[in-house]
């Protein structure tokens, strides 16, 4: 083993070619996942809540749409964003925005159904006294049945957003300069020590992962010493 | 934009990619299912040795992406692997299965395989372990009481209501183990994702290529699905769950 192919990378490695060209590696990885982990959160949350809310067959239509999403993988997602958007918009569209895009549908489709679940997992009387006092659906949402929900879906965000830091590394098979793409790139340039260099690559992508998985079970573990449980 | 379909010789590309997508995802699967339950043994064993290497694979696999251990498996590895060895993996074999011949496959196959397997493993391990962590302790004591040994408590107690709990999210990870399939084209695997571009590039039709894949995964998703619903029909899994 032979890590001075890293030493002599490290800066390609965690920031790319920045400040003289555009951020790559580590840094993209971060940005990536920052990005389509907030865009998730909230298409997920107002997808949740339409879930729970919605009758008849616009719900019908909201369930085919999200189990369509969670039925195609990732990468062919990114491919459908990548070719599609730039003719439905006109414009040249970025690769990192398709991805954050593909990123974002597909958490937000995964994360609408924990958010359902925390809802549901309220008592039907919290509706009941809220609506009894007069508040409108809407007040009776904000006010009363998200504070107490979200704290529960707290966990499940956290791991969704452990997996789309695992799956910003498929904006790799479009060419975005993220972690697993510069590392192909050093890999193929040096043509020596790929074994050095992917173990360094994983190890990077594992402190990302497991400090937020540590996150995920201490997030869980203090609800339920608050709950007795 | 839309425009006429695909030639015959495409959709014979798209074809081929989707029954090695097939046979990969059910080499994976079966692989898996066997490997996760060991792992989920050592896991839950009560000596240190076998659960902290188990917590290691466990924890290394689930927390870094599957491209980056595929690349791991397919750069990384064989650059380690005796040159022999690799030379023979590339070269064709005879493979005798059950009277059945099977062709030799690529070593980005081979490659692939192990990279989904130990991944979904890792997965499909968990997923057992929520499992036994459902039957309730009493459940375990009941049995003693009753004079049975541990390993028939394990046999008759634990394990069908386990499975039972289990079944769900197992059939979930090998629709993930489908959709991850698709990820083995980086390494250059023609699956149904690999084809789907191939016949997007040489047609320039965006849409019936990407279109076609995207109806084959969803279809056999759909089938796991179906699958599922099933088993939970039939007479001996609603026996047990009385």
């Amino acid at each position: 083993m032979d890590f001075s192919v890293i030493r002599d990378n490290l800066d390609y490695f965690l920031i790319g070619a920045y400040p003289n060209g555009p951020l790559g590696g580590a840094a993209l990885t971060l940005v990536l996942s920052v990005l389509s982990g907030i865009a998730a959160a909230v298409l997920g949350l107002v997808l949740g809540i339409a879930l729970s809310t919605l009758k008849g067959w616009p719900r019908g239509i909201l369930i085919a749409v999200l189990g369509f999403l969670r039925a195609i993988p990732v990468l062919m997602l990114i491919f459908w964003s990548y070719f599609l958007l730039p003719i439905l918009f006109h414009v040249d569209i970025p690769a990192l925005f398709t991805v954050v895009c593909a990123l974002s549908l597909i958490g937000g489709a995964y994360l609408a159904y924990s958010v359902h679940a925390g809802i549901q997992s309220l008592p039907d009387g919290q509706w009941a006294a809220a609506r009894a006092l007069g508040m409108r659906p809407v007040q009776v949402m904000r006010l009363i049945i998200l504070p107490q929900a979200l704290p529960i879906m707290l966990p499940s965000f956290l791991n969704q957003w452990i997996s789309l830091i695992k799956d910003t590394s498929l904006a790799y098979v479009i060419g975005v300069g993220e972690l697993s793409f510069v590392a192909t790139q050093v890999s193929n340039r040096v043509m020596v020590h790929p074994t050095e260099i992917f173990l360094f690559v994983a190890l990077v992508y594992f402190v990302f992962c497991s400090s937020l998985d540590l996150l995920a079970n201490f997030a869980t573990g203090k609800q339920q010493v608050k709950r007795g449980g | 934009m839309f425009g006429e379909l695909l030639g015959p010789q495409y959709l014979k590309w798209l074809f081929d990619g989707f029954l090695l997508t097939l046979t990969l995802s059910v080499a994976v699967c079966l692989i898996a299912t066997g490997l996760g339950f060991l792992v989920c043994l050592a896991r839950l064993g009560s000596s240190r040795l076998a659960s902290w290497p188990a917590r290691t694979y466990l924890s290394l696999l689930r927390n870094t992406p599957l491209l980056v251990q595929l690349f791991f498996w397919y750069f990384g590895v064989s650059a380690l692997l005796p040159e022999g060895l690799v030379s023979w993996l590339n070269q064709p074999h005879e493979l005798n299965l059950a009277g059945l011949d099977i062709s030799w496959p690529s070593f980005e196959f081979i490659a692939g395989f192990w990279g989904l397997t130990l991944y979904t493993s890792a997965f499909i391990a968990e997923e057992f372990r929520a499992g036994v962590a459902s039957v309730r302790p009493q459940q375990r004591e009941a049995g003693m009481a009753m004079g049975m040994r541990p390993a028939q408590v394990w046999l008759y107690i634990v394990l069908p209501q386990a499975l039972r709990t289990a079944l769900g999210p197992l059939l979930g990870q090998y629709m993930n183990a489908l959709k991850n399939s698709s990820l083995t084209m980086a390494i250059g695997l023609a699956e149904l994702s690999y084809a789907s571009r191939q016949v997007e590039t040489e047609t320039f039709k965006t849409f019936q290529s990407f279109g076609f894949a995207t109806l084959l995964y969803t279809l056999s998703i759909a089938l796991i699905e179906a699958a599922g619903q099933w088993i939970r029909q039939t007479r001996r899994y609603r026996q047990g769950a009385a």
